[in-house]
């Protein structure tokens, strides 16, 4: 399966790296993974852990607590089965704050030593991003708005977390298909020297930025149905009835399951802060 | 008794000149079956929608009158109690859903007006509309008539009385028009429902509805039972709608003096056969194949397969191994149900998709290593959707812009021939998403062509037109048709199938399960039933009369099907 997987990536990586690509990809991290461990979880104990594991690392400068943190989190997003294109980013993302500042220390002279203090920005960036893919991608966005609910955020949030979810597949394939028709009547300059693939480059960015036109007004155009459809489903009725927010919540139920959860993830804290006291 | 009374009813829009609705009264029955047919712009779907309080609770605008709706006024009830009177499905149901999941958008209404049980009367309603089992499914799993069932679903799990379907069947392929309509008729005979649908399909109203009603520039016409109304064909045809071809063959032979002017005109395949009893199928003048055996191939599946990633689990396989020639000048027809590959098949020979294997070629070339921007003179391709090929401003602009942007030497002449073409020219200055159906389509013909690509693929021109337009796009294609060498349609439309294509391809299972003329593919039962085609319904009348008969137009019926004595029968005259 992986030989085959890595056969496919390598065989074509820019073909496949196409909108298509990247709608399957926001499915899979909001959908894909709805039968995980992490997916499985009481969303308001897992935004309790988040808000642990979100805040403290940045407080403290203890090696072993944060490494302790981050292995309990690269754990969960193992558990989480995040999509391969979130972790990418992910990657990046750390890279970008830190990494690349090992490199320009190593350019002007630093050594390994430099690690050491690297380490510890590093650790604190990427435990507190791991932590958010873990809750942001593992739950689905509908129990992640019902906790959101649970603490008291608006329900038009809540609402929009999921409708968003619900249209960006949608809306994804109509930009895919407007860039399409780019592709298919646009004349793009020839990109064969360097000079020509920086205008190539720039054409692209101009036909991105032309294709949001239609997209807008196609989805205007849509969206009249969706503004009746809502009204006669009772959205406007239900945002104002304190009654149906609770029957919405009463879907959340805490477990045995959340309380190991919490418990195991308590205790590996416990551990790690020991681990720092005795060493 | 009646459900819905409606007494002098006058509405007009916003800040619109006229009324749309003038002066109407109605009554329906509980239990009634009714299908308003009339003009585009007759005010069909505005006045379905002051049956369920939209209007003018929710669109403003001048009203006057009273809808009383299972003897609630309409102006008196807010939105929320009349969604409990009745539901509403949208022509462009697939806004209409909401919610990530099957149970969810089916639930969701019950749920924001509070009703305890919201889920189960989901369950049920999901039950009522045949899609038990899919639950838990994502909306994006769902196929386009499933997607309908679920609009349906969510309108039902409010236990209305009333349901009320935009064009229910514009996009979908026969199977799961015919699946959608058995579950109207259900929820309309087994648990009393009042049904009203707008449709155009004349031989569904025939087949499902009880009663007809007519509308012409906002007024009611007359509502009839079906049968008697789909006899009016003067009348319906005045109106830009098309009786069954049963029926309309009848009318003829009755201009015509062949039947006698007091025999009821049949409307359903069954009524025909008792009318046309007394005709005998003479064998036309077999027309031969065209042989086109000879002449160049311009495009080539080799052992092509591909598949679209999944959210979950394995990739779904579109095709595995398909092997196909096509040869210039060849107006093929590609059909086969929703999902069977077709726009997949069209999109490969663009190079906007590429396959997992195999190699396609256009006129000899490999296009693997080809940029899609190089193959547009060779080949285009025209949407689904015209939508989204608008990428400009007017559709001058859009139509010149292929051709402007590759410095084609007077695009402006070209541009206005292309307009006059496709009378378009009094439009050109306005933005193609508003126009009427018919415009857009015929605009984005003009897209299509103006690079005079030599192979022009089409994507359903003509799904989600009324009548009177699809037969306005069928007389353009023709035009086309003298025009580009190489013309491949993807559709389910059979009696543009029928009377356009010169070679038929019908894809199923991931491959071309046959491949032919009309009258290999139609006469072929096996495949009609394999792949779930529904012949035109001539097709299916002349068969009933005779195995032997192929007949694809009324034209051809009227001239293939002879009097019993002209064949030499020595038949009784018939009485009726």
């Amino acid at each position: 399966m992986a030989s085959k997987t890595k056969k496919k990536l390598s065989e074509n990586i820019l073909d496949k790296f196409s909108i298509d690509f990247l709608r399957n990809q926001v499915l899979k991290n909001a959908y894909g993974n709805d039968d995980t461990v992490i997916a499985k979880l009481d969303p308001r104990i897992l935004l309790i852990w988040y808000l642990f594991l979100g805040l403290v690392p940045w407080f403290v400068s203890d090696l072993w607590f944060l490494m302790g943190c981050f292995l309990l989190v690269l754990v969960t997003t193992k558990l989480a089965r995040v999509a391969g294109l979130v972790l990418l980013l992910f990657g990046i993302g750390v890279f970008t704050q830190t990494g690349y500042l090992f490199i320009v220390a190593l350019f002007f002279g630093g050594d390994a030593s430099t690690i050491a203090p690297l380490l510890v920005l590093t650790l604190k960036v990427a435990t507190c991003s791991l932590a958010s893919v873990t809750v942001f991608s593992g739950l689905d966005p509908d129990r992640l708005s019902n906790g959101l609910m649970w603490y008291g955020c608006p329900e038009r949030l809540s609402f929009s977390i999921s409708y968003a979810y619900r249209m960006l597949p949608m809306l994804m394939e109509e930009f895919q298909n407007i860039l399409l028709s780019f592709r298919m009547r646009g004349n793009p300059p020839a990109h064969v020297t360097v000079w020509g693939k920086i205008k190539y480059l720039f054409y692209q960015v101009k036909v991105v930025i032309h294709a949001f036109y239609p997209l807008m007004l196609n989805t205007a155009k849509r969206s009249r149905t969706t503004v009746e459809a809502l009204e006669i489903k009772g959205y406007r009725y239900a945002a104002v009835n304190p009654q149906v927010k609770k029957m919405k919540l009463s879907t959340l139920k805490v477990t045995y399951n959340d309380l190991l959860f919490l418990a195991v993830s308590f205790l590996w804290i416990a551990l790690c802060v020991l681990a720092s006291t005795l060493f | 008794m009646n459900i819905i009374e409606i007494e002098n009813l006058t509405y007009s829009y916003p800040a619109a000149k006229e009324p749309i609705l003038k002066n109407i009264s109605l009554q329906v029955e509980k239990g009634d079956f009714l299908a308003i047919v009339g003009n585009n712009g007759c005010g069909k779907s505005t006045f379905c929608k002051t049956l369920n309080g939209l209007i003018p609770h929710f669109i403003t605008g001048d009203f006057s009158g009273t809808v009383r709706v299972d003897g609630l006024n309409t102006l008196e009830a807010d939105v929320g109690t009349l969604a409990c009177k009745a539901g509403y499905v949208y022509q462009d149901f697939e806004n209409q859903i909401v919610r990530p999941t099957v149970l969810d958008d089916a639930s969701y209404a019950c749920l924001n007006y509070a009703m305890p049980d919201y889920r189960q009367r989901g369950e049920e309603a999901l039950a009522l509309c045949g899609l038990q089992g899919r639950q838990d499914d994502y909306i994006w799993q769902l196929s386009g008539g499933q997607t309908h069932l679920l609009a349906l679903a969510g309108a039902v799990s409010l236990q209305p009385d009333i349901l009320i379907l935009d064009e229910p069947i514009a996009q979908l392929d026969p199977g799961h028009a015919d699946r959608i309509y058995g579950v109207l008729r259900e929820l309309n005979e087994k648990h009393g429902k009042t049904i009203i649908v707008i449709e155009h399909h004349t031989e569904y109203i025939a087949d499902y509805c009880k009663h007809v009603m007519l509308m012409r520039d906002g007024t009611i016409a007359w509502k009839l039972p079906a049968a008697e109304a789909l006899r009016r064909v003067d009348e319906l045809q005045a109106c830009n709608i098309f009786p069954p071809q049963v029926t309309l063959a009848a009318h003829r032979l009755q201009r015509q003096n062949r039947l006698p002017s007091d025999c009821p005109l049949p409307t359903t395949v069954q009524q025909g056969k008792k009318v046309f009893a007394h005709l005998r199928y003479c064998n036309g003048d077999g027309k031969s194949r065209a042989d086109a055996e000879d002449r160049e191939t311009v495009a080539q599946f080799r052992d092509v397969g591909v598949s679209y990633r999944s959210v979950k689990g394995e990739d779904r396989v579109v095709y595995s191994g398909l092997n196909l020639q096509i040869r210039k000048g060849e107006k093929i027809a590609l059909i086969g149900s929703n999902g069977a590959g077709k726009s997949t098949l069209m999109k490969l020979m663009v190079g906007l998709l590429k396959p997992d294997r195999g190699e396609i070629l256009l006129n000899g070339e490999n296009i693997r290593k080809k940029k899609t921007e190089e193959l547009s003179r060779q080949i285009s391709l025209v949407y689904q959707n015209p939508e989204e090929m608008f990428i400009k401003d007017t559709i001058a602009a859009d139509i010149a812009y292929a051709m402007q942007v590759r410095g084609v030497e007077n695009y402006r002449q070209r541009t206005d021939a292309l307009l006059e073409r496709f009378r378009l020219t009094e439009l050109k200055d306005r933005d193609g998403r508003l126009l009427s159906g018919g415009q857009m389509r015929r605009a984005s013909l003009a897209i299509g062509i103006a690079l005079n690509p030599g192979i022009l693929l089409l994507d359903e021109p003509t799904a989600n037109l009324d009548i009177a337009t699809r037969k306005e796009i069928m007389r353009t294609l023709a035009q086309i048709k003298a025009v580009t060498e190489t013309v491949i349609i993807a559709t389910h439309d059979m009696q543009l199938v029928c009377e356009w294509a010169q070679r038929i391809l019908v894809l199923c299972d991931g491959g071309v399960i046959a491949d032919g003329t009309r009258d290999e593919i139609f006469g072929n039962p096996q495949v009609v039933q394999r792949a779930g085609i529904r012949p035109p319904e001539i097709f299916t009348m002349g068969q009933a009369l005779d195995r032997q008969a192929l007949c694809y137009t009324i034209d051809a019926f009227l001239e293939s099907f002879k009097e019993a004595q002209c064949v030499g029968f020595k038949n009784e005259e018939k009485t009726f």
